[in-house]
């Protein structure tokens, strides 16, 4: 007998890096499941792998092989703007054929910064300052993969560097490196994690008693809008009754305040609530934010793909058992 | 030294199988399957798709330890006429069809939204 429940979405805005949306008709256990994927099994591409040929910076090599790793690279499909899924264009490197590595399972990056030789090339203002070695200075040898520099213009332009600073090389220092990316997931390291941000709350149902509140006085009423701490509530201009405001459920998390001056308003203990504010359980507001290494619609998409991927393997697995 | 591999919390052993279960011997229409390699994420879903089966008595699932990569998943049904396993796949289907109808949802909402809010946008 088929239980199946047919949930809906609902987009609130969309930006490259950040995405809000509506779940409803479901419960947590779907919403819990979708927001555990996002952060920890949407697969992502990231430096796993570091070969140096010179570094005199002061940096060690395996501090600047972490920072390397955590440099968001962007997998951009060919025709698209988007920071797209890698996982349909390549393959995990431990399921890979091949020998070592290929083109197949890793992305392979050059780095090569010298001071002195980039010094002299420098505007005389600039001239024997530190050199910022950043994300920029990673050559990659696929076309359609490479770091993300930054989320927005505006951050480009905040930003006192050309891209994500690793390293800052003095006179005479070296830094020349190959960085091997792979894809990978962020349940083996959070290099891999493609959200800065993945949550979901419940959405506030507010219900206001009318009856009830035809009792109290403006001031009353007034005194319940100004107990929240975020104002959920309002006086309609026409009539002085009280309603939810429009964005109440961006600012519903804290009520308590609300409900102490209610009881304090309260003739009898056992009278009813003039405003009650409970959460949904069927009814979710998600709010995704992405690291640059993908569009943050395309790890919600993702993330459902590696669902609806592990179901199907979790079935015949089940089915095999049968036997 | 002792550190485990980075792979140990998704990728299975050798020779391990995805899915093992265990009859329950005192209990009558029950069983326990184990997920190896499996944590919450999964573990909540199926017991919750469980518990909205009228057929299904019981559904619990645990996870032994934060370093021990398998969940249990406890069902007991209703009649000796119905199999856990059965439940079990019946659960998985209709969450697998879920996750399709919330992927059509999910691009038709994502459309909707640029058609109102981005006309004309390049790239987009
Ligand atoms: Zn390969």
């Amino acid at each position: 007998m088929p239980q199946q429940r047919f949930p809906k979405v609902e987009v609130l805005s969309i930006a490259p890096h950040a995405i809000s949306f509506i779940l409803s008709e479901t419960d947590t256990s779907m919403a819990n499941a979708l927001r555990r994927i996002m952060i920890a099994e949407v697969p992502t591409i990231a430096i796993d792998l570091v070969e140096y040929a010179e570094n005199s910076s002061v940096l060690n090599d395996e501090y600047i092989a972490h920072r390397l790793g955590l440099i968001p690279i962007r997998y951009t499909p060919e025709g698209s703007m988007k920071g797209g899924d890698c996982h349909q264009a390549f393959v995990p490197h431990r399921e890979c054929l091949c020998y070592d590595r290929c083109a197949r399972c890793s992305v392979e990056f050059e780095l090569d910064v010298n001071f002195d030789k980039v010094n002299q090339t420098r505007p005389d203002q600039e001239r024997d300052l530190p050199l910022t070695v950043t994300s920029r200075d990673l050559m990659s040898n696929n076309i359609l993969v490479a770091p993300a520099h930054f989320l927005s213009e505006e951050e480009q332009d905040e930003s006192h560097d050309e891209g994500i600073s690793i390293v800052k090389l003095g006179p005479g220092q070296h830094l020349k490196l190959k960085a091997i990316a792979r894809m990978g997931i962020s349940k083996e390291h959070s290099k891999w994690c493609p959200v800065a941000v993945a949550t979901y709350r419940f959405w506030p149902i507010i219900t206001i008693n009318e009856e009830a509140c035809n009792m109290l006085t403006l001031e009353q009423k007034q005194e319940l809008v100004e107990a929240c701490p975020d104002r959920i509530l309002a006086l309609d201009e026409i009539t002085n009754n009280l309603v939810a405001v429009e964005n109440a459920y961006e600012m519903a998390t804290f009520t308590e305040d609300l409900k102490m001056a209610q009881e304090a308003m309260k003739k009898r203990p056992e009278d009813e609530d003039f405003v009650s504010v409970v959460h949904s359980t069927d009814r979710f507001v998600f709010s995704v934010e992405s690291t640059g290494a993908m569009d943050a619609e395309e790890i919600l998409l993702s993330a459902l793909r590696v669902l609806k991927d592990r179901l199907n393997y979790l079935a015949a697995e089940v089915e095999k058992l049968k036997d | 030294m002792n550190a485990p591999e980075r792979t140990a919390a998704f990728l299975l052993d050798d020779g391990e199988e995805k899915v093992e279960y265990y009859a329950d011997t005192k209990v009558s229409n029950a069983g326990t399957f184990t997920f190896n390699k499996e944590d919450h994420t999964v573990g909540n879903l199926l017991r919750m798709q469980l518990l909205r089966d009228p057929q299904v008595k019981f559904a619990g699932y645990m996870h032994p330890h934060p370093l021990v990569h398998k969940i249990h998943l406890k069902i007991q049904t209703n009649t000796s006429q119905v199999a856990p396993a059965e439940t079990l796949s019946a659960a998985i289907e209709d969450l697998s069809n879920e996750t399709d109808h919330l992927i059509t949802q999910v691009t038709d909402a994502i459309d909707k939204w640029k058609k109102e809010n981005v006309s004309g946008m390049i790239g987009m």
